[in-house]
């Protein structure tokens, strides 16, 4: 399939009180900084809006945000322009992109202990009405390449993948292992 | 497959048809065989347009930074790079959306843009951070469900707009909306409206006395009528035209008190022709129609206009677009009501006060969404869509005061409704009052924006909400509008308290700053406009709006509202406090003040470390430029006291003032008197185009020349109104010119002429 608006968002915990306006001069940081992949270009503050993408770094292959969607926390990555590859190797790129800002992000000295990634439970999106509707049909055919991403993830751990939602919606899967794993061991994983 | 593919066949053809000929323009301009202008204006007219930072430079708070597109070398416009993310505005006639619309911008938002639809001043819809490249499916998926982005931007009839709650008022004279939308329609690339020097808008209110479409500030508008002929009601509008904001908001002219119905689309057709041959096409500034009528004056325009009219050729459309139209007005409420909710949300009865309004459908009421910013995300109008066909027979319209509102819903409904809105975070109390600040994009998208429009109406939004219920109900209902620049888009001229973005330089800084508007009247379809009185830095507004509404509360007469209390004290009786707070402590006490709202980066990093505090040296033409300012200042004064002779010539003293102090900063030992003035300000900093604006070119040093050449000077209230308006801007104009000289450093000064008279003619 040739999916190229792909997204991930890995969920966060917060450990004490965090104000998403509290990203905005991170974000800016990291653009000075150059400090994720991509080119990084300017930050959109939505922290006004309910449930909504919080604060947005936006670069130009992709976007990166301290998202709400849901009422759950976490952060996104997601691909707006079309990249070589095969899907495997996109969908590990974003993988990659998404699970290295958490990095970044928790490093920050604002951030430190307060704002925490795991990984066991990963959403994967795709912003592609067209080739992707949110249908069976879609995950049969995207099965194979979710489960071969989920292997390289999770390693020896038994893992699920579950549809979220319907149409209208877009195509959602939540990747869920039995077992805790921190973000550096699924970027090891990853680099494998 | 593709979205071509994929919606074939239920799109209009010629709809289509135009979206494959825009897809085919960008190929052509990707293989260089466009040219840069005229592709731009190409896509302007599709509603393509650009965003900040589009032309590959960013100050990111350490130093102005090239943005290094893979693109590097493609442009889709002048120093517009190919890459470089932008803006998708989206026509809503009306602001009339139905579900299935709203679900294709919930999608397209989240495919394209960043995941949310922004509700604009003029009831379009913008998505922000758009690649060129995704125009195309976008529009086709638009075109699908009947949009079309088509004039959405460049000098066009832009989307049409009337009151949101038309044909459910209870005071209107009928229902405008079909007109509207016959209106958009006859005008929507008609030939006649293709040659245009500047953009063009065209509002519909269904009454006179509240804010409904703002005609006063269109280029043309309509006010409905109803005219009795022997016991037999005529429909028909009232016109008026040559309204606009923008930097010097104008007054639209009445053109006639009754239009029949029948003809209000040839008379806009006839208005179209007038403007199209004689309006101003190579100076920008001076493009607008309501130019066009300073020049001509009423009376001759519409000589002209009608005797357009009368040559016009017979066109059927005229009359079957509105007969259409009406017959696809709804004629009675359609949903029946679902019933009461189990138990109502908290905060019901404040809800209901301030976005609930009785429709003149008895049982049924209007529902204002209060949208924080203008701003949905793709779920929320999914949401929404589905709640509209719920609760509202899916009748839907969105607000220039950047709302969404639900119209036939049952008042039964009204509980349940109201929960399910606080389910999805959008049961927000205060449409259209003090905490529902509106805003244009400003500095967060817009190129031209100078300061945060977005984060002080964010910031501002957060307190007053935080504190709405405790507030007395008199300042409650004030309005607050802000526009990053004085282009006007955020309507700061409309608003109680209006701001709009400046900046000012303070110990070699750039801080920034809003010029605040106060007493303009939203009401009587934008009856009146507010005067500037001064600039507050941007981080002491909220002081301002608080101090502001507090004096309001204590010293206004009974039942005085904030307009004509602003009138009655007088803009004297402000200045202490605009003092107080324009005061910007030094760098090393309060580095706040050096940014922006919601905006980290200090806009002159480089120029902190020669400038700072305690060494302090304020240079003449601070001075020179602040004497203008106060000269400005006392031409109100004379304004208000209804002394519009001198109000007038202390506005011109002011500009000539604000001219000198630049001209010093090379000829120190110039004369005062005004030709000399003028002359040297023309070689030195119009010849050389030294003064003029990146954006707006020549048109604030036109203001000086222009009244300088007025020797026969007619005066009149309006005229002084204008030309304080025009002082204004020129003197910010020199303010920027001064900061784009200090930039420069000692290369920004013209070394031929540092010492002596310029020649000029």
């Amino acid at each position: 399939m040739d999916l190229h608006r792909l997204g991930i968002k890995v969920f966060c915990a917060e450990h004490g009180p965090l104000d998403l306006p509290d990203l905005i001069p991170v974000f800016h940081r990291f653009i000075q900084g150059s400090s994720l992949e991509g080119l990084l270009i300017d930050v959109a503050d939505y922290s006004h809006v309910h449930h909504g993408p919080g604060i947005l770094l936006i670069a130009h292959e992709g976007n990166y945000a301290l998202d709400g969607s849901a009422g759950r926390r976490g952060l996104v990555y997601y691909a707006k322009r079309h990249s070589g590859g095969t899907l495997a190797e996109r969908l590990a790129t974003v993988c990659r992109r998404a699970l290295m800002a958490c990095r970044t992000l928790a490093e920050q000295p604002e951030f430190a202990h307060r704002l925490v990634f795991s990984g066991e439970e990963i959403q994967l999106f795709a912003n592609d009405r067209l080739l992707a509707p949110n249908t069976d049909r879609t995950l049969a055919a995207l099965r194979p390449a979710l489960e071969a991403l989920c292997d390289r993830l999770y390693r020896h751990r038994t893992w699920g993948i579950t549809r979220n939602g319907a149409e209208p919606e877009r195509f959602s899967v939540t990747l869920r292992a039995s077992a805790p794993i921190g973000i550096d061991d699924l970027l090891t994983h990853l680099g494998d | 497959m593709t979205w071509k593919d994929r919606l074939a066949g239920t799109t209009a053809p010629e709809l289509a048809r135009e979206i494959d000929i825009f897809e085919t323009q960008i190929d052509l301009k990707k293989q260089g065989k466009v040219e840069d202008r005229l592709f731009a204006e190409t896509r302007l007219r599709r509603g393509v347009y650009g965003q900040r930072y589009d032309n590959g430079q960013r100050h990111d708070g350490v130093g102005v930074r090239a943005l290094r597109f893979p693109a590097e070398t493609l442009t889709k416009g002048p120093e517009t790079l190919w890459d470089a993310p932008g803006m998708q505005r989206i026509k809503i006639p009306f602001g009339g959306l139905t579900p299935e619309q709203m679900g294709v911008l919930a999608d397209i938002s989240e495919e394209y843009s960043d995941g949310i639809c922004h509700v604009t001043t003029r009831q379009d819809i913008q998505l922000h951070y758009v690649h060129i490249e995704d125009t195309p499916d976008l529009m086709r998926r638009l075109a699908a469900v009947g949009i079309t982005t088509r004039e959405a931007c460049g000098n066009s009839v832009r989307n049409v707009t009337a009151c949101p709650i038309a044909g459910v008022c209870r005071e209107e004279s009928f229902d405008v909306s079909a007109y509207a939308r016959a209106c958009a329609k006859f005008l929507l690339g008609h030939p006649d409206t293709q040659d245009f020097g500047r953009k063009f808008k065209v509002a519909f209110s269904g009454c006179q006395h509240r804010a409904c479409g703002l005609v006063s500030m269109h280029d043309l508008g309509f006010i409905a009528r109803t005219r009795w002929n022997d016991g037999v009601p005529q429909r028909g509008f009232e016109v008026y035209v040559g309204g606009g904001l923008g930097a010097v908001p104008y007054q639209a002219k009445l053109f006639d008190e009754f239009v029949p119905e029948q003809e209000i689309l040839p008379l806009a057709q006839a208005i179209s022709r007038v403007f199209a041959r004689l309006g101003e096409k190579r100076n920008r500034g001076r493009a607008r129609i309501k130019f066009l009528l300073e020049k001509l004056g009423i009376e001759a325009f519409r000589e002209l206009v009608l005797a357009e009219r009368a040559a016009l050729p017979e066109d059927d459309r005229w009359t079957a677009l509105i007969r259409d139209a009406t017959m696809q007005a709804p004629s009675s409420p359609t949903p029946a009501g679902v019933g009461p909710s189990d138990a109502p949300a908290p905060g019901l009865r404040s809800w209901q006060a301030t976005n609930v309004y009785a429709q003149k459908q008895a049982g049924y009421a209007v529902v204002t969404v209060t949208l924080p910013l203008g701003d949905a995300t793709a779920w929320q109008m999914r949401r929404l869509a589905d709640l509209a066909r719920r609760y509202a027979g899916g009748d839907v319209r969105t607000t220039v005061e950047q709302n969404i509102v639900l119209r036939f819903v049952a008042e039964r409904d009204v509980p349940a409704l109201h929960r399910a809105l606080a389910d999805i975070g959008l049961g927000e109390i205060g449409a259209g009052a003090i905490s529902d600040v509106t805003a244009c994009p400003g500095t967060d998208t817009c190129k031209l924006g100078i300061a945060s429009s977005r984060g002080l109406a964010g910031e501002l939004r957060q307190r007053l909400s935080a504190k709405f219920e405790g507030l007395d109900p008199a300042v409650q209902g004030l309005h607050i509008k802000i526009s990053g620049c004085f282009n006007s888009c955020g309507q700061h001229h409309l608003a109680d308290l209006g701001f709009y973005g400046v900046s000012r330089k303070v110990a070699g800084t750039t801080v920034p700053h809003f010029r605040v508007v106060l007493g303009g009247q939203w009401e009587k379809n934008a009856g009146s406009y507010g005067l500037t009185i001064g600039a507050v830095p941007s981080k002491r507004i909220p002081d301002l709006v608080e101090r502001l509404t507090q004096k309001y509360l204590s010293e206004r007469e009974v039942q005085e509202p904030f307009r004509d209390f602003i009138g009655r004290i007088g803009k004297q009786a402000l200045k202490p406090l605009l003092d107080e707070l324009a005061v910007v402590p030094p760098y090393q006490v309060d580095r706040s003040f050096y940014s922006d709202w919601r905006d980290p980066r200090e806009f002159t990093v480089s120029d902190i470390g020669t400038g700072e505090c305690a060494g302090q040296v304020v240079s003449r033409i601070d001075f020179d430029l602040q004497s203008a300012e106060r000269r400005y200042f006392e031409s109100q004064l004379h304004y208000d006291r209804g002394d519009y002779r001198l109000a007038d010539d202390t506005a011109y003293a002011a500009m000539l003032e604000a001219a000198q102090a630049l001209i010093r900063t090379q000829f120190q030992d110039m004369s005062g008197e005004p030709d000399t003035v003028v002359g040297e300000f023309r070689a030195r900093f119009c010849d050389t185009e030294v003064f003029y604006d990146v954006y707006a070119g020549a048109k604030f040093a036109h203001y000086l020349l222009a009244r300088h050449a007025d020797r026969d000077r007619r005066y009149s209230q309006e005229r002084a109104r204008l030309l304080i308006e025009e002082t204004q801007l020129f003197i910010e104009a020199a303010y920027a010119c001064h900061t784009r000289l200090l930039e420069k450093g000692p290369q920004g000064r013209i070394p031929s002429m540092a010492a002596t008279p310029a020649a000029h003619p």
